[in-house]
């Protein structure tokens, strides 16, 4: 597993609950006190990755159980390097478990989320999707909001670069999880939101110009 | 979500996804405890209404410690 691994100390935090600090104290520490910790975090961490990929079982479908089994222990060793790399991030502001537990979540529905994605080729042209999506996706939405709907679908053609434009359909219309394109283009998932966050703020700055956009009319 | 509601995302600021990753314990932590996440970390609650894969792993992380603390 992670035996050598370097961990960076954390500073001591007075708010730090002692259960959590002996845990940082253990990780940090060496010898067999850092052994059995590194052998109950695994532990605390499969756990996480089972509980992640039960609740997906519907899209590990073609996954047998041994299959599902290794991925949660993939998953459970890619968040432990992740939490000893991370252990001095570790402030103390929640327990240690829960901050260890969103490691082996994060690991395990990204690898869920590209299993089920990886014989897919992604759906083109972004345009089609929207199409379809107002159509057939949510039709109630779209008979409710049918003239925001086009300034919508006008302003994403005329407002956004064709970057914006091709990762905001592909995610939202074209519904391909972010770690799925993260992947396939190259980069993160966070990079990925930020393009979409800017391409939702352009398109909401042009709707309010024509004064087709309040809140109400988004969420009603 | 509907179709608009993606397009859109919400209406206010947000926090970018690594930020949200960075907080989400705590922000699980304050809600389970009744306390007010959205005070104490604004602009998360309006990145999980925009963000559908932080908003997924926000649902298991609360529900796997909601589980324990039973």
């Amino acid at each position: 597993m992670s035996a050598g691994l370097a961990v960076r100390l954390p500073g001591v935090d007075p708010v730090m609950d002692p259960e959590s600090r002996a845990w940082v104290a253990a990780l940090a520490g060496d010898g067999g006190d850092r052994d059995a910790a590194l052998e109950r975090l695994h532990a605390l961490l499969l756990r996480a990755a089972r509980f992640e990929l039960g609740r997906r079982r519907g899209q590990l479908a073609s996954l047998s159980a041994s299959e599902r089994s290794d991925l949660a222990v993939q998953a459970a060793d890619d968040a432990l390097m992740a939490v000893l790399a991370r252990l001095a991030d570790f402030r103390g502001l929640s327990r240690f478990t829960t901050w260890a537990y969103k490691f082996a979540l994060l690991e395990a529905a990204t690898k869920a989320r590209r299993m089920a994605w990886r014989d897919r080729e992604l759906p083109r042209p972004p345009e089609d999707w929207l199409a379809v999506a107002a159509t057939d996706g949510h039709p109630e939405a779209a008979a409710e909001h049918a003239e925001l709907l086009a300034a919508v679908k006008a302003a994403v053609a005329e407002v956004l670069t064709p970057h914006q434009r091709e990762v905001l359909l592909t995610v939202v219309a074209g519904q391909v999880p972010l770690d799925v394109l993260a992947e396939r283009r190259g980069t993160t998932r966070g990079a990925l939101y930020k393009t979409i966050h800017d391409a939702r703020r352009k398109l909401r700055a042009h709707l309010a110009g024509t004064g087709l956009l309040t809140g109400e009319e988004v969420s009603r | 979500m509907s179709l608009l509601e993606g397009l859109l995302g919400p209406e206010e600021p947000e926090v970018g996804c690594e930020d949200c990753f960075a907080e989400l314990d705590r922000y699980v932590e304050l809600e389970l405890a009744g306390a007010d996440p959205d005070a104490e970390l604004p602009g998360l609650r309006a990145h999980l209404a925009g963000c559908l894969a932080c908003r997924e792993e926000h649902q298991s992380l609360r529900d796997l410690v909601a589980g324990d603390d039973r």
